[in-house]
Parts: C-alpha cells; structure tokens; sequence
C-alpha cells in the first residue's frame, strides 16, 4: 500500500510538472493567439492553410523580438489552432473552449460563414450591455467571407475582401473591355454556403453588366462527376461562364469541359480557386480564368509572407493571407492597447483587444493598406489574377 | 422532352453507367469480405484510395498501366494489415468490436492521406484520355471505357480465382461453413488473410480507376465511395459478387438518371430511397446468396 502511494505520488507529481506553463518552467513568458477553423472535412484545406500561415507570421514575430506587454516584457508569440470541422455546433463548442481558456484574448477564425453566424450570434450584442450575457470574447475573421456578418456582434471583426464589391468591378470591366460577351451561364457548388451566396453576386452582376443570363448548372461540393452539368453548359453556349465552386470541383468541371470540347469566350472564377490547389488540379484546363483576389504575391510584403508559408509547407491564397495579416494586427493591438497577458487581467485584457480593434482606422495588408470600417468589416484592396501556363498572373488592378 | 433532351438523359445514363464501374469494385470488396467474415469493412474504401495515392509514388517514373498495376498491389497490402490491424485480434463474435475498428482505420487513412498532401488534391494519371467513340449523336468517353473493361476484367479474374482455385474453394468453403471448413484441415486465417489480399488488389484497382475517372485523387474521395459501397453491397445482395456488379452499374445510372430529371439537390434523395425500396421489399438483395446450414 505504502510502495503504492509513493509510486502514485510520484506519478502525480511527475504529471503536474509537466502541465506547468512553459514560462514557469524556462522564465520565457509567452501570450496565446487562439484560432479555430475547419482543419477536417470537405474545406480542411483553408483551416490547414489558417493555421500554417498564422504560426508562420508568430514565427517572424518571435524571430525579431516577440510582443511588447503592456508591463513592457518581450512575450513569444503561440498559435494554439482548434478544429471546427465547418460545423456550426463544433464551432460554438470550440469558441466556449477557447473562452474559458485563462490565456485566451481573442481568436481568429472561423473558416466557414456557416459557422461565424451562429458563433458572433452567441457574443454579447453590444458592449457593456449588462443584460446580455453573451460570450464577451474578441474574434477576428480571417476566412468566413458572407456578408454583413461582423454586423452581429459588436466583439466580431471581420478582414476578409467584399465579394460582393469585387464581383462589381469585375462584371464593370467585363463589361467595359469585352463588349463583344452577350451571354452568361453560370455553375454553382449549391450545398455551400460561400458558393451559392457568391454565386448570387456573380450572377446579378452579370445582369446588371448586360449580358443575357442564360441558366445554370448545379453541382455538390464533394461531387465527381459532371458530364450531365457540362453538357447542359454546352447547350446554352454561353459567352461567360462562370463557376462558383472550390479547387476539387472547379477542376472537374474545367476537366469534363475540356472533354466535351466547351470553351467559353470567357471564364470566371470563384476567389476561393484562386490557389495553388486549383493549379495543381487542373493549370491546363483552368487557363485563362479570371478571379478577383485580395491576395497574390505581387509585393515584397506579399512575397516574403508567401515564402514564409511555404517553408511550412503550405501555400499562402487571399484566405490565409488574412490570417497572416490578422496575427500583425493583432501584435500592434496588444502593444498599443498594453495589454498584460496575466490570468488575473483576463478579462481587461479581452476588452482592451476588442477596444483596439473596433478603434482601427486602416491595418496594413499584402497588398497595401485595409480601411475598416465602422460595422468592423474591411475594405481591402483586390485585384483580378488570371492563370497563365500554370501560374497566377495580374490581368489587371481596379 | 424534346430530342435534344432525349439524347442527353439516354447520354447521362450510358456516363452514369460506365462511371458505376467504380462503385462496382468498391462492393465487390465490400461484399467479398462480409461472404466470408460476415463482417463489413468500412475502411475498405478509404484504403482503395490510399492505395491510389500510394501509386503516386512512381507517377514520374512509371507509364500509367504500371501506376494502375503499383496501385493494385499496394491495395492487396493495405487489405493485408486491415485484416492483421481490425479483424485478426479481434474478437470475432463481437460485430461491434471489427465495425468500430474499420470505422477507425477508415479515419486513421483519411488523416495520412491529408497529412502527406496537406490536403491538395493530387493529379492521377489516365489512359484514352480525350479520345470517345462516336455512336450516332451518342458519345462514349474513352477512359471510361478503359475502366469499365477493365473493371469487367477484374470481375471475370475474381471469379475464375473463386470458382477454379484452391484458394477459391477454400474462400468459398470458409464463407459458407466455417466450421466444417476447418474440420476439412483449411487453415481459417490464412484463407481469410487471402481475402483480404484479393479483395485489395481489387480495391486499390478501383482506387486507381476511380483517379482515372475523374483525373485527380482527393481525400474527399473516401466518404463518398465509403457510401456508395455499401449502398452498392445492399442492393446487390450481401454476399453476392454478381449482384454487387449489377448493382454497382445501377447505381451509377440511376444516380445519373435522378440527377438529370430532379437536379443535384434531390439527386442522392432518391439513391436513398432506391436504396430504402429494396430493403423494404427485397432486403436480401438483387442476388442474395443461398443461406448455409448451421
């Protein structure tokens, strides 16, 4: 029995010490960048990429000094990156987890609009309202692209392009540039909400643009085959066509119009295939495409961000560049808010950061400044790429 | 309806039925290894496609037949430790204990898959690619022809190995009566590890057709045949390699018929309702196997 218990003390002991915080054990005092996307299911890729840019930006930071406290010690940056799996109820789980951390200040993500609704929708409304009980906790979006979304809560921040501003200006200068495009038949992932909602933008723009909208063709976000959607393209013998869908089926359905001979004037994308994915897929099939993008690397800035991501073996699109952004912002915040990154400021300190942001004018982005504006959405600059003999190029700067 | 529309339902259907080759070799697997250990590997399909990727491996070096035949080996690998990892240590009167295990296997794959790639979809290589025989206004795409032979080669391979091998008898034997089958001195691991083993050079064959078919490999590849296998494996016939042959071809044609006539939204409404018909009217299947003696 004694032999026991010395034994389970041991154990015990043994387990606490390891569980003690790293800055305990080495002196080195560190603040926690939570995050939380989807990093399993069908859209993995944008929260492997999230979370592989955000560590990449920590990594710089760290490498030049860390953050400045607000009791003026250096602090390492850590990125500690929950899995939603683009489920609304994952994602509610993983933000309650998250706040009831003792180290948590803020978070970005989440990846999906199907989960940033629900997730802003259990904040508290507006600040100091002693009647809501809400979660009071920052986030700051860096995928989840619906509009009007940070709109819900007064603790959400959004840094993610205007679809619907960016498909415009494209639709504008389709217009103004190719007079000779009439028609416009458009193809749609329908069990995705940033696809259908997008494709909604693209289309009604197209109409506005003049040209004769024609029909669509319909498709599901983990499908394979689309003789039966190409062929009905075909038909319609569109001018335009545009495809509102992610990397695996947009390269289907390039692949199926490669095989039964359509080619359109012109092809549209959606900014979500403006990736090293969609070129990997498909760069033959997918030449000439054209989509708008807050994000290519067309900048030094942008440039080295890409670099850096890449060394983790990952690739940098207008998705995770937001993340990236997100964790320099997020720096400057905690510097010029002094927030202090102790358990008993906690709740200081999360007020300070959404403080901090909701008091941001302009951040700085990869591609030049981003203007916030007061319904904490940003307005970001774009431009359109288009594929070229297997890379993204810029057709053009609005 | 008009002409046009006509030509493009019969056009649909013929795709949707070269496409069910696939499906086929999925349930052929899925039903090989329940007639033997009345039991469902649900990882099967998920290892189809690691066997596809796994392939990948000599992509740069190899022309695509070797790539399908590398792809086919790795499978019967894969089907190898499936059976030595889920079903070998397992208690076998226990269906909780191997389901659950496959159904672990089938994440643990996915999870390599994703983590090797990063989750980028990976371009696979195709034979008769861009080549179609014209039939009339009809249109047959060559590669899919390449997968529908060679997905009726596999099936004519599996059954002349079931039906004029030692092995096969021995398979048979042991799917009928276990019992008596070792009481008759055949060894019940080894046979049900030779499976295992053909039923992977099977799966990683239609991992492999199914990269052909579609011209890339994605991990979101695995849930999707996961489904259709079993779907496939039920109208068939559990147990039944013919009936998962037709049914496999059925599937893939209805799929296309109900998404033609009612949109990709209600499409898979309907596979499921096919699927709920038969196990309401005819549970055992297009080909339900005789029932053995106890």
């Amino acid at each position: 029995m004694l032999r026991f218990t010395a034994i389970f003390s041991a154990v015990a002991c043994a387990m606490a010490l390891a569980s003690t915080p790293a800055q305990a054990q080495s002196g080195e005092r560190t603040i926690k960048i939570y995050g939380f996307g989807a990093k399993s299911g069908v859209v993995r890729i944008f929260g492997i990429q999230s979370e592989a840019a955000m560590q990449a930006a920590a990594d710089k930071i760290n490498a030049a000094g860390g953050v400045t406290l607000g009791d003026g010690t250096k602090a390492k940056l850590v990125i500690d990156y929950l899995d939603d799996r683009c489920n609304a109820e994952e994602g509610l789980n993983a933000l309650r987890r998250i706040a009831a951390q003792p180290d948590a200040i803020v978070a970005i993500g989440p990846t999906c609009s199907n989960v940033a609704e629900p997730v802003f929708g259990i904040l508290q409304k507006k600040v100091g309202d002693s009647s809501d009980s809400g979660i009071q906790f920052p986030i700051y979006t860096d995928v989840a692209a619906k509009g009007g979304l940070a709109g819900i809560s007064e603790w959400s921040f959004r840094n993610v392009p205007s679809e619907a501003a960016m498909y415009k200006s494209v639709f504008e200068w389709v217009a103004s540039t190719r007079k000779d495009l009439k028609t416009f038949w458009g193809g749609v992932e329908k069990d995705f909400a940033h696809s259908n909602a997008t494709f909604n933008v693209m289309k009604d723009n197209a109409g506005k643009a003049g040209l004769e909208v024609l029909g669509q063709s319909e498709w599901l976000l983990a499908d394979t085959s689309f003789s039966t959607q190409v062929r009905e393209m075909k038909r319609a013998n569109a001018d335009v066509v545009a495809i509102s869908a992610h990397p695996f089926t947009t390269c289907g359905v390039l692949k199926e119009m490669q095989r039964q001979g359509v080619k359109p004037k012109l092809l549209i994308g959606l900014t979500s295939s403006s990736s090293m994915e969609t070129l990997q897929g498909c760069a033959q099939q997918a030449e000439g495409i054209i989509i708008p993008t807050s994000f290519a690397p067309v900048t030094a800035e942008a440039k080295a961000a890409a670099e850096a991501v890449a060394a983790k073996k990952s690739n940098m699109d207008l998705h995770n560049a937001a993340a990236w952004e997100n964790v320099f912002t997020l720096k400057k915040v905690i510097e010029d808010q002094k927030i202090m990154g102790k358990p008993e400021t906690l709740a200081a300190d999360r007020k300070k950061m959404r403080d901090g942001l909701a008091a941001l004018k302009q951040t700085q982005g990869l591609l030049g400044p981003v203007d916030r504006a007061a319904d904490r959405e940003a307005i970001k600059p774009y431009l359109f790429v288009q594929a070229k003999g297997g890379a993204w190029t810029v057709a053009h700067k609005p | 309806m008009t002409y046009l529309d006509l030509l493009d339902l019969v056009q649909s259907v013929i795709d949707g039925v070269l496409f069910g080759t696939i499906y086929a070799l999925i349930g052929i697997g899925f039903t090989l290894i329940f007639g033997v250990m009345h039991k469902i590997n649900l990882s099967y399909a998920a290892a189809s496609v690691g066997a596809a990727y796994l392939s990948l491996l000599i992509v740069q070096t190899a022309p695509p037949a070797l790539v399908f035949v590398a792809a086919a080996l790795v499978g019967g690998v894969l089907g190898a430790l499936v059976y030595v990892i889920c079903f070998r240590f397992l208690p076998l009167n226990k269906p909780l204990a191997t389901l659950m295990s496959t159904v672990g296997m089938l994440l643990l794959i996915e999870e390599a898959i994703v983590h090797a790639t990063a989750g980028m979809p990976q371009n696979y290589p195709a034979m008769f690619v861009g080549s179609n025989i014209d039939i009339g206004p009809l249109s047959l795409r060559g590669d899919l022809l390449f997968v529908f032979a060679l997905g009726c080669a596999a099936m004519v391979g599996l059954t002349l190995l079931l039906k004029r091998t030692r092995l096969g008898l021995a398979t048979r034997a042991v799917s009928q009566q276990a019992t008596a089958a070792r009481l008759c001195g055949m060894n019940i691991t080894t046979t049900n590890l030779s499976t295992f083993v053909i039923a992977g050079l099977l799966g990683g064959t239609a991992g492999a057709m199914a990269g052909a078919a579609i011209g890339v490999l994605s991990p979101l590849l695995t849930l999707p045949l996961t489904v259709k296998g079993l779907v496939v494996t039920v109208i068939g016939g559990l147990g039944s390699i013919p009936g998962a042959i037709v049914a496999g071809l059925l599937v893939g044609g209805f799929e296309n018929l109900f998404q033609f006539w009612r949109g990709v939204s209600e499409r898979d409404i309907y596979v499921m309702l096919l699927l709920f018909a038969f196990l309401v009217f005819r549970p055992g299947g297009l080909f339900a196997p005789p029932a053995g003696r106890d």
